[in-house]
């Protein structure tokens, strides 16, 4: 599981108190709260392993923290950090600096108090998790403190040092530093009880050093009382009634440790391909049909099942630690296989039986490109993709463009529409446009499909610009953008778009409420032809596990395009009632096509433009890019009918719209001193601002190299976006301004207006506005407000 | 609701009635006003000493404020930091640097209410020195603390630049006049301040050189505001100026200005407004470390939101800043919610290690969530939906340690709701 950040600020009032009670109670703990006054405030990073060991960091106001009676489990480990607190247990106060230990076991009435503010590390670790091994009975112990030295030392080196990795450490690695922290407490914890110095207390840790032999030699076929007896030389009758004493004869002992042990190993991914025999004898079973029988009787499931749900489970939980794109290992076993090229880049795909998918198109005449299979990409750019067209520099065009969010509702933005129905293709035996993303063809890494989804918008294009070079650039100004109409007759001349808050959104790793994680489908009707257009919303689904025409089931939204039927989700009605969004139409995607790679992932944006995600580039502006490559290779898709600052959920209202775009081609030589000069980056102009475009890596394909794909995704941070927006700004000012670097600065800080683009693309954005009218001589405009003096008295 | 103020204020900005680089729970307040009062209040910018002669000279109030010889400090407590020498920079130690007008204490608030404090006007003051007669000169360092200063490509590396501004009410526009790099400056007790580190050390301009014709013709429109309005915090007795946090402080935000409302939560009792900190212009992110620094003299209105009145209205449940205009609401992220009561007993020196704007953005992200949810009755799922649809994220400032991203959004979406 992921870590789980906590924030009262996340809530309104008491309800903030009691999911911070929700919080302590998963640690065994209450706080009984002594409030000093609101606001009052509690943080808390938490993670959980699947053996049920939980480790958090906490901060919150002053206040007490008591254990919560009868849980069973190891006593909770409580480390204060920087102040120190006190332990009050019967009647004795003990205060505990920080960095000392406090082992609370979890049968008695203790409380901590944090007199100074509530700052700890904490650590919990329940009897499951050592999946049925014996832990001494410890619950009715004392509270006890240890210094930081030796055992407790590395204790808690290790609870500190994990604590503040919790978001940093994969799945794998916190799976395996959870186990060692237990282990580590449990080896603690026995020091509760020879404190102690009863009768009870030595049988009990000598029946703690038979369970530690038996887990020795759990592998063997045969242990027998007799083995153990003589390695802890005592007799086979005190063996017995000390096993007796527990209530639990030595031969079920046993049989559970192996079973545990089993599942142990059948749970674990690096161990799917031992064959499920193997474990069993490992686990001592010879017989693997005994073994399976066995198993489900016990766990109630029979071996292969938990390996298979465990093996879900597990992809879900690389989805969810959210990135999109390559993964690491994938791009390594690519480079060692040596992609041969790009031919396959654009192809229908037809199995067996199937009538081809559509005729090929005659080659435009006009500069008007309708979107169809043949005119699209999807997912991802090329530098070998074969024109469509070829414009000269000036020259007006005409794209129609398709949202892949149109398969979110195919009644309102698929059906009867033939350009949505021959891009959106996919039976049982034909998918027109197979590709989608910049993945393998054979879906090798996940298995969902051509491309993989490693990029996802619908790309019309491209079309080259005669005579484009490298070091040019192409200025790509918008004429005019219509939204697509429905031609369905059940919602003809209708405009509907959709929205996904989805699994890469700014919020997929913390919701309040329940069921999380999850992923919702908002559809959205747009009213564009009213005085002043909007959008609304009509209902929203919970997306549910879709089933592709290929039998691939994506229980996430991780593939674009598959259609949802309508009768696997349940839709919402009444959904953002009386909530109307102004529109700001504009195209997420405008790209030339990049020279670094072959296959080049849509989703994140960089100096080639791509996903820009900015609702600037509507109506009226303009954007300039930098030429890369012969021709140039321009594509527009991904078209937004209003999207905010952030792109927050993963999407705008993606919705499909016709641009009109004039193409202008300004050489390299002609540009020196202009605002084009040097350019390597997408400069957005609108009539009143220069619109600069920061990303977490302005060139991950070559800052990267071949793991850009890959690494973008990891390492994308608003903190470097800002750093190259300021950057950007910087160069600008001076370069084409003729300002020196100190009155570039003061100006930046003065007067240049710095926004949040989108935090879900992978690579990150931030974007600095120009206003023009800096540099314009005339003053102020009508119906500004003045400045006025204070009269005197 | 049409409740006229009962009575305006008025608090000038004197030795008595400033204090210097710290919000404290323990002052005492110079006005109590009573919710639905104005007041007037002056503020004088704690960068006036860039420029003596234009900022401070032939100005009473403001020479008697700044006044500092050997013998003799007026305001000798600049900061959060140790007021018992010896000092590194000075009493304070420039743990906070804001000259700020107040505390005010409004009857009555108490922990849990929150103070709402709207904006009516905001007046430049004029410069009295007879040499420059009724003209407004504001000063903009580009200092140690802003987000180039590691990161310059001329030399001398690194530096700061103090450029002097000259605001032209009438086209409601700033000009640059003049700028020079900042050298190292002795103050009267003799400490050298060899980069801008401690408040209120005159700059000798015999030891400067003026650069002048710098960003000719460029006229930056004037946004007048408070970069520092807001409450005293209840966790500690002195807490430096600079990190805003969530009773307010250093927001900087330029639509803090006139026409805007803004709450805070209290913490203390009466509440304890401060501000100062004016600026005739600033961007979204206040990138080189300051605005356009000037001297302004605000009319504000006062109304104390008691805790149990707050319950359906737009304050339900706030434990931070809220702004709110004509047109948006808006919310502030911090990379640190409540830095003073996260961050342990040296808040004040880990928040510098915590400045980001990813978790700034987490945070106004989350605090939008709940204002939809709670104010507006969304679903998680309605809000999550609007917010990427309609809510504008934007940079505050990256340079008060505790960085902020401000979340807004349109009120006009809701109108037929």
């Amino acid at each position: 599981m992921n870590a789980q950040p906590f924030t009262s600020e996340s809530y309104s009032g008491d309800a903030g108190e009691s999911a911070w009670q929700d919080v302590l109670r998963s640690f065994g703990m209450q706080s009984l709260r002594a409030r000093i006054g609101p606001p009052s405030h509690a943080t808390a990073l938490s993670r959980l392993s699947s053996a049920g060991v939980r480790l958090g960091k906490f901060s919150a106001d002053a206040q007490t923290l008591r254990g919560l009676p009868s849980r069973a489990g190891l006593p909770l480990l409580v480390m204060p950090v920087e102040n120190s607190t006190v332990l009050a247990f019967g009647d004795e106060q003990q205060i505990v600096p920080a960095g000392q230990l406090i082992l609370a076991p979890r049968g008695v009435d203790w409380q901590v108090q944090f007199q100074r503010g509530l700052r700890a590390v904490v650590l919990s670790v329940p009897a499951e998790a050592f999946r049925g091994r014996k832990v001494p009975p410890l619950a009715a112990c004392q509270p006890r403190i240890f210094d930081a030295e030796g055992l407790p030392d590395i204790l808690a080196r290790t609870a500190h040092a994990t604590a503040g990795a919790l978001d940093r450490l994969s799945e794998p690695e916190w799976e395996a530093v959870a186990q060692s922290a237990a282990e580590l407490l449990l080896a603690l914890s026995a020091e509760l009880m020879t404190a102690a110095a009863d009768p009870s207390s030595s049988r009990a840790a000598l029946l703690q050093r038979l369970y530690a032999t038996i887990e020795r030699s759990i592998g063997g076929t045969d242990i027998s009382i007799a083995d153990i007896a003589q390695a802890e030389g005592i007799s086979e009758r005190y063996v017995q009634k000390l096993f007796e004493g527990t209530g639990e004869s030595f031969s079920h002992y046993v049989r559970e440790r192996r079973l545990q042990r089993a599942w142990h190993d059948l749970a674990n991914p690096a161990e799917a391909a031992v064959p499920i025999s193997e474990i069993a004898y490992r686990c001592g079973f010879a017989d693997s049909a005994h073994f399976s029988r066995l198993f489900r009787e016990r766990f109630g499931l029979p071996p292969r099942e938990l390996r298979r749900r465990e093996a879900d489970r597990q992809t879900q939980g690389t989805m969810s630690s959210g990135q999109r794109g390559w993964p690491q290992e994938a791009l390594v076993q690519l480079r060692s296989r040596q992609a041969k090229g790009a031919a396959d880049t654009r192809r229908v795909v037809l199995r067996e039986d199937g009538e081809p998918a559509t005729a090929p198109s005659e080659a435009p005449t006009r500069h008007y490109l309708p979107v169809q299979a043949q005119h699209v990409h999807w997912g991802y750019f090329s530098r070998s993709l074969e024109p469509l067209i070829e414009i000269a520099s000036g020259d007006i065009v005409t794209v129609e463009t398709l949202t892949q969010h149109a398969s979110d509702d195919p009644a309102r933005m698929i059906e009867g529409d033939p350009g949505a129905e021959s891009v959106f293709h996919w039976t049982r035996t034909a998918k027109a446009v197979d590709r989608r993303g910049a993945g393998p063809l054979d879906a090798s890494v996940f298995g969902r499909g051509a491309g993989e989804g490693f990029g996802v918008h619908i790309c019309t294009g491209p079309v080259a610009v005669c005579g484009a070079q490298p070091g040019d650039v192409l200025e790509v100004h918008i004429l005019d953008i219509e939204p697509r109409p429905c031609r369905n007759p059940d919602f003809s001349g209708q405009v509907f778009g959709s929205s996904v808050a989805a699994w890469w959104g700014f919020h997929y790793s913390e919701f309040l409420n329940e069921p999380h994680p999850r992923e919702t489908v908002t559809i959205y009707e747009i009213i564009a032809d009213a005085d002043e257009p909007y959008a609304q919303a009509i209902h929203s689904y919970r997306w549910e596990p879709q089933t592709d025409p290929f039998g691939v089931r994506h229980v996430l939204y991780d593939y674009p395009g598959v259609l949802v039927r309508p009768h696997t989700v349940t839709l919402r009605k009444n959904v953002l009632e009386g909530v109307r969004i102004p529109l700001r139409p504009h195209f997420g995607v405008i790209a030339v096509a990049p020279r670094e790679a072959e296959l080049v992932d849509s989703v994140p944006p960089a100096y080639f433009g791509g996903n820009l995600d900015n609702w600037r580039l509507g109506k009226g502006a303009t954007v300039y890019l930098p030429v890369s490559v012969p021709g140039a290779l321009l594509s527009i898709g991904d078209p937004h009918a209003v999207q905010g600052d952030g792109e927050l959920s993963g999407t705008a209202i993606e919705c499909s719209m016709t641009g009109t775009f004039r193409v202008t081609l300004h050489k390299k030589a002609d540009i020196g001193g202009t605002e084009l000069a040097d350019l390597t980056y997408p400069l957005i102009e609108t009539p009143e601002n220069w619109v600069l475009t920061g990303f977490s890596h302005p060139n991950y394909l070559a800052e990267f190299g071949a793991n850009g794909q890959s690494e973008v995704y990891a390492k994308s941070s608003l903190d470097l976006a800002m750093r190259d927006a300021f950057r950007k700004m910087r160069r600008f000012l001076m370069a084409t301004k003729g300002l020196s670097e100190d009155e570039a600065v003061a100006l930046m800080s003065a007067a240049v207006d710095f926004g949040i683009t989108q935090v879900v693309d992978g690579n990150w954005g931030v974007h600095a506005i120009l206003s023009k009218r800096l540099f314009s001589q005339g003053g102020r405009t009508a119906g500004e407000k003045g400045i006025s003096i204070r009269p005197e008295g | 609701m049409n409740k006229h103020h009962l009575a305006t204020h008025h608090l000038p900005a004197t030795p008595e009635t400033v204090h210097w680089g710290y919000f404290s729970r323990t002052l005492k307040p110079v006005l109590t006003l009573k919710s639905g009062e104005r007041a007037v209040i002056e503020t004088i910018t704690h960068h006036a000493n860039d420029d003596h002669e234009r900022m401070i000279a032939g100005d009473k109030a403001a020479e008697e404020i700044f006044l500092w010889t050997r013998e003799q400090k007026t305001l000798r407590r600049r900061g959060a930091g140790a007021t018992e020498g010896p000092f590194t920079y000075g009493a304070g130690e420039g743990l906070g640097v804001h000259l700020l007008t107040g505390p005010i204490a409004i009857e009555g608030a108490e922990p849990g209410d929150v103070i709402e404090v709207r904006i009516i006007d905001a007046y430049p003051r004029p410069s009295a020195n007879p040499a420059y007669k009724g003209r407004f000169f504001g000063s903009n360092p580009s200092a140690n603390w802003g987000f180039q200063y590691q990161d310059l490509i001329e030399e001398p590396k690194p530096r700061e630049v103090v450029t002097i501004y000259e605001l032209d009410i009438g086209e409601a526009v700033v000009k640059a006049l003049y700028s020079y790099r900042w050298t190292p400056q002795t103050d009267p007790d003799g400490i050298v301040h060899p980069t801008i580190d401690y408040p209120g050390v005159r700059v000798d301009h015999a030891t400067i050189v003026k650069k002048e014709g710098i960003l000719a013709g460029i006229k930056v429109p004037a946004r007048l505001h408070f970069g520092t309005m807001g409450l005293a915090p209840a966790e500690a007795d002195f807490v430096s100026t600079i990190p805003p946090n969530y009773t307010g402080g250093n927001m900087d935000d330029w639509r803090i200005t006139k026409g805007a409302r803004m709450y805070y939560p209290v913490a203390v009792p009466g509440g304890l407004f401060s501000c100062g900190d004016a600026h005739a212009s600033q961007g979204d992110s206040e990138l080189s470390g300051t605005a356009i620094e000037i001297s302004l003299t605000g009319e504000f209105e006062f109304i104390l939101h008691k805790q149990d009145r707050l319950e359906g209205t737009i304050l339900e449940g706030l434990t931070h800043p809220l702004l709110e205009n004509d047109d948006v609401w808006s919310v502030y992220g911090f990379s640190v919610a409540n830095y003073l009561a996260e961050l342990g007993p040296d808040h004040q020196y880990e928040i510098l290690k915590r400045s980001s704007l990813d978790n700034a953005m987490r945070d106004a992200f989350r605090k939008l969530r709940r204002f939809l949810m709670t104010v507006h009755k969304l679903s998680e799922d309605e809000a999550i939906s609007l917010m990427s649809v309609a809510a504008d994220f934007a940079v505050t400032q990256v340079v008060d340690a505790n960085w902020g991203v401000t979340g807004s959004i349109r009120k006009s979406i809701f109108a037929a709701r």
